[in-house]
């Protein structure tokens, strides 16, 4: 769970300050869970929660909402070799604007689907789907540019 | 979406990206917060207590009608956060019976039966856990000792109550 909010926040102190809060918040409204979820993901819900939370509190930077320039969903060709380390790339998530960060988090690594996405963001589907590939893009540019 | 060689790569390298892990002040604060000042009555409610029984029994049902569910590999990192939780949570278990192990009023209490019951189930859901590993029984094994530990800051509110009202008794 620690490592959701922190994918989040990007930041130790405010990933703790989230796991804490979601942890209360969630013994305090355990009445509320109606099982129709496991724990573990309704649990998970609530630190997203808090954590997006946390990013709006800082509201140095909104989620570019921009859809004039698409990008091509495969960022990188199918059939090619991904040519970076594990390391590489968790460095330069680290790196991503805070909003093209949750949305990849979000999608690739907590499972959400968009039009979850598009609900604990506020945003609709579709844009979460061109952040999503923005972000990526924007990763490779981290990546290949070599600013790690 | 296309799948493409990023996702895939992420994707099979899924458990390496969990690699944080917070310190250990956090689990003192969240219980501080819980338990700290103001015992917490919400266990008084029926569905909490059901919430509880479900998890539970439901848990261990699996485990004795033959239940097959697929083990599911945890992750280390996952592994090593419940380890962590389990072990501070068990240590404030630890700390809290013994300071009730002179409260004889505690033995009676219906409140000692429900302790009694809940540490017979975790040490079902340990097994389960052993033999089958999911996050389920760990949530399952984390709500187990916040209720238990919920169920003896009671005995302790009590028994603080008690020693205060002696002592007014005595000073009157």
């Amino acid at each position: 769970m620690y490592n959701v909010g922190y994918r989040i926040v990007n930041n130790t102190g405010e990933a703790e300050d989230v796991l804490q809060e979601a942890f209360i918040s969630a013994f305090r409204n355990l009445h509320y869970y109606r099982g129709d979820a496991t724990f573990g993901s309704w649990l998970k819900r609530i630190v997203v929660n808090k954590a997006i939370n946390a990013l709006k509190k800082r509201r140095t930077e909104q989620l570019p909402e921009d859809e004039r320039f698409d990008v091509a969903d495969a960022v990188w060709p199918e059939e090619s070799e991904f040519p970076f380390s594990i390391e590489a790339v968790k460095k330069a998530i680290t790196r991503l604007p805070d909003g093209y960060r949750s949305v990849l988090s979000l999608y690739l690594l907590e499972g959400y689907d968009h039009a979850e996405i598009a609900e604990i963001l506020g945003i609709s589907e579709s844009t979460s789907k061109s952040q999503f590939n923005r972000s990526k893009k924007k990763l490779r540019e981290i990546l290949e540019g070599g600013k790690l | 979406m296309n799948n493409d060689s990023f996702e895939k790569f992420v994707n099979s390298n899924r458990d390496a990206f969990d690699d944080k892990v917070p310190s250990t002040g956090v689990w003192s604060r969240i219980e501080k917060a819980l338990f700290g000042r103001t015992p917490v009555s919400l266990w008084n409610s029926l569905p909490v207590w059901r919430l509880a029984a479900v998890l539970l029994l439901g848990l261990s049902i699996v485990q004795f009608f033959g239940g097959r569910a697929p083990a599911i590999e945890l992750d280390a990192s996952n592994q090593q956060e419940f380890v962590a939780v389990e072990s501070y949570y068990s240590a404030q278990i630890l700390e809290k019976v013994s300071m009730l192990r002179n409260d004889e009023s505690f033995v009676d209490d219906p409140l000692a039966q429900d302790f009694e019951k809940l540490d017979a189930m975790y040490a079902v859901l340990a097994e389960e856990l052993r033999q089958r590993p999911s996050e389920k029984v760990k949530d399952a094994m984390v709500l187990n000792m916040l209720v238990r530990i919920d169920l003896l800051n009671r005995q302790l509110q009590k028994l603080e109550d008690s020693r205060r009202q002696k002592e007014v008794a005595k000073s009157v």
